[in-house]
């Protein structure tokens, strides 16, 4: 593979994403749509419901109108999506989910409750712990989400709907961790651009028409040329991350991005529903340690991500991280110092703000390429 | 604009003698080696006293820091080592004080043995657990309070916090929590004194009744106390309500109040009522002093009334989950009780804070703004004031802002 340009399929995919092509087909067949706030949505059953889960982004270079109603030095994801909401792009959306991962994903989800007043609008309560006690817990937390929801959609929740939803999203995992592999051999099949083309895409579909397209294409994906321009192998942490342009810089300067910790990414689709009812969904949900809040009964939350990356980086190869740090992001901001400190690998910090800094980012990402990229 | 005079209600002994005896308990159970324990805001403070514990609280050694001048050292000690500058400035100034506390005020905040995380007010009490366990490998409990929400909780009186209806799920979840955090701290400390529990609750429901009749009573015409006093009302509601001495304190604290009140005084000449809220700026508390000699009086300060609550002794676990059910932690419909409690305090106007780096306070600021002008035509002024960090806040500027907010209000 020659140069950083972004080959058919993923094109198409992006396309599909960037002009919600999918989710204007949806709303076409009267189905309602709702927008999640957090990657750690329990989708399973709002997909069992009859209606579309999708991730809400806001590209924006700049935010005035969020910026009106919220503190100028809040996350960029956070400050996309209420600009998005205030803007009225976000219209097409029935309602939405948020949870209590962070403080950001809670206030927006206050926020855009109080300005935009949508219909319907869940907060999941986590229970951080990972206790039986807290377990339980977790799992009255969804029979409430989901008797609210119903309500709200008009819609009944059944064992066998739910047990469906649940293979479609294991499927999806499925099919996440075999172009995962693709990504990460030793001349990866697939740019960073390219992966977030596609993984952005099913952030803005139903997993059902993702697996099935990206079924259709698994064969040509595997018999593309590998990639062997680059001097390191990078993996990219992060939280809610999605700026295709800050890939390309990463790229032009000799990075192949072979995996990932985002929340957009391998932070959603890592770990399985083992089961087949509502039960499961809750384990699957308050134990994925993918997610940076979630934490064990024995341990800290920093320790499982430190253990979580680890295992990527060693699982991928990388040579080294680059923590894509949100200037106002809260959880990379508190966790951003252990990763450097307790990585295996050598570490560059990237602090991310728009509009991007290209000249900026590129001396330094170049320097560190040059230090730690070999040959 | 003429300076007028200024006439506090003279609590500064009565908080000189409570520091005192708080410091001095301190002292007595270091000589008995009891275990340290660091707290955050809307813990159940009441369990210290139970378990004769030591209590440290980054919060408040933070404002200490901050009203001492050694914070900026502390903040740019912790930005150096990579955590972020919008994080909360006592995250930041407590991890400054750790890495370097040569630069941090001493006496330093003592070692802990033992960190209880909450979410009783911020996500971000967790993550500042989290990392402070880790620096100092003690062992961590986490309570985990609800978000409310229009659809878990109704009708809630914002100084009380009692509620016309609560989720149980959630009322449930969150006791059983507590129930386990007795048997982490029985681990630390020793034995659960069933008799003393009542007695500190008791203790703590006379003083959590004081507290709320004289933040009432802040609310009479002409406002009858400072900001500069009532501000430090955080401290007893948050970290030492169930002691002996929270309690002297408030009995004394509300025969003064309500003498005053009976007199007709106020702080100053009242021309205007202001409503506040946000973290103190605990820098740069002349602040409120400069806008009372102005004649702009504070009758409310949502802060200091989101850390009350009633507590009720013959429920303590539901009680210590009522002190979660604060507007601040709360989804934003929950502002129509802050329209209560602004339209009984009859307000000109509002003193928004914007803490930098807290995202609870200042997400929450510009619809808070929204609502008062909307349901009561009144106008605020917010601005940046970061609790710990005077760069953001130059005084003269916040001079200048808030003289231009008066004359507007005339």
């Amino acid at each position: 593979m020659e140069g950083m340009e972004m080959r058919e399929p993923f094109k198409n995919f992006y396309r599909i994403f960037r002009k919600r092509e999918k989710i204007t087909e949806y709303r076409n067949e009267g189905r309602k749509i709702l927008g999640l706030l957090c990657n750690n949505i329990p989708e399973e059953i709002i997909h069992a419901l009859g209606a579309v889960p999708v991730r809400l982004i806001g590209f924006y270079e700049t935010t005035a109108l969020a910026n009106s109603k919220a503190p100028s030095w809040m996350c960029m994801y956070s400050r996309g999506v209420l600009e998005g909401a205030l803007r009225g792009d976000f219209d097409f959306v029935d309602g939405i989910v948020s949870a209590t991962t962070d403080d950001t994903k809670i206030q927006l989800f206050s926020s855009y409750k109080f300005y935009i007043k949508p219909s319907l609008a869940y907060l999941i309560q986590f229970p951080y712990v990972k206790d039986s006690l807290s377990r339980e817990f977790f799992e009255k937390e969804l029979e409430r989400f989901v008797s609210i929801l119903s309500k709200g959609l008009s819609a009944e929740l059944s064992d066998e709907k739910l047990k469906n939803s649940i293979e479609i999203y294991n499927d999806y995992r499925k099919v996440c961790l075999e172009l995962e592999k693709l990504r990460k051999e030793d001349s990866p099949k697939i740019s960073s651009v390219e992966w977030f083309a596609l993984i952005l895409s099913s952030l803005a579909m139903l997993k059902d028409d993702f697996v099935k397209m990206v079924k259709e294409e698994l064969e040509r994906l595997t018999d593309f040329e590998g990639r062997n321009d680059f001097k390191i192998r990078i993996h990219l942490s992060g939280t809610d991350f999605y700026h295709l342009e800050i890939l390309k810089i990463l790229e032009e300067c000799g990075m192949a991005v072979v995996s990932d910790d985002l929340c957009t990414s391998a932070g959603y689709y890592t770990g399985f529903v083992e089961g087949k009812d509502l039960r499961a969904v809750a384990k699957r949900y308050s134990e994925c340690s993918a997610c940076v809040m979630t934490l064990s009964h024995s341990g800290l939350s920093i320790e499982e991500r430190l253990r979580f990356i680890k295992e990527k980086v060693r699982e991928s190869k990388a040579d080294a991280i680059v923590v894509l740090k949100d200037r106002g992001c809260e959880v990379c901001g508190h966790q951003c110092p252990w990763i450097v400190r307790e990585a295996d690998v050598p570490v560059l910090v990237l602090d991310l703000d728009f509009p991007v800094s290209v000249e900026q980012y590129r001396t330094r990402i170049e320097a560190f390429v040059e230090a730690h990229g070999g040959g | 604009m003429g300076d007028r005079d200024w006439n506090p209600l003279g609590y500064k002994t009565l908080y000189r003698e409570l520091f005192k005896k708080h410091l001095n308990r301190q002292e007595m159970l270091m000589n008995m080696k009891r275990p340290v324990g660091w707290f955050f805001a809307f813990h159940p403070s009441e369990l210290i006293y139970v378990f004769d514990l030591i209590s440290a609280f980054p919060e408040q050694y933070s404002a200490y820091c901050a009203a001492r001048g050694s914070s900026v050292d502390l903040i740019d000690a912790s930005i150096a080592t990579g955590y972020s500058h919008f994080l909360c400035d006592y995250f930041k100034t407590t991890i400054g004080a750790i890495i370097e506390p040569e630069k941090a005020t001493k006496p330093l905040i003592p070692k802990p043995d033992f960190i209880v995380g909450s979410r009783a007010l911020c996500v971000a009490h967790h993550e500042m657990a989290d990392v402070f366990a880790r620096y100092y490998n003690v062992p961590r409990f986490v309570v985990n309070y609800p978000y409310w929400t229009s659809d878990s909780l109704k009708n809630v009186d914002e100084l009380t916090k009692e509620a016309e209806w609560a989720d149980e799920l959630y009322v449930e979840y969150t006791v059983k929590r507590l129930q386990k955090l007795v048997e982490f701290l029985e681990g630390i400390a020793g034995e659960f004194d069933e008799e003393k529990f009542k007695q500190v609750f008791k203790k703590s429901e006379r003083t959590s009744k004081l507290l709320i009749e004289i933040l009432k009573l802040m609310m009479s015409k002409p406002t009858p106390g400072s900001q500069r006093e009532i501000g430090d009302f955080v401290f007893i509601s948050f970290f030492v309500l169930g002691s002996d001495y929270a309690l002297e304190f408030c009995q004394k604290a509300y025969e003064i109040i309500k003498e005053r009140v009976k007199s007709g005084e106020g702080v100053s000449d009242e021309r205007y009522r202001l409503l506040t809220f946000g973290i103190m700026p605990w820098h740069s508390l002349s602040l409120y002093e400069y806008c009372e000699r102005m004649g702009a009086n504070f009758p409310v300060n949502l802060y200091v009334n989101a850390s009350v609550h009633l507590v009720d002794s013959k429920k303590p676990f539901e009680s210590m989950v009522r002190r979660s059910m604060h507007f601040t932690n709360s989804s934003y419909e929950m502002l129509e009780s802050i329209v209560k409690t602004a339209r009984k305090a009859d307000i000109d106007g509002a003193l928004l804070l914007e803490n930098t780096g807290c995202r609870i306070t200042s997400m929450i600021i510009r619809p808070l703004a929204d609502v008062l002008r909307e349901e009561l035509g009144v106008q605020s002024l917010i601005l940046d004031a970061p609790q710990c960090d005077p760069r953001v806040m130059p005084m003269e500027r916040a001079k200048t802002q808030i003289d231009a907010f008066i004359e507007s209000l005339s």
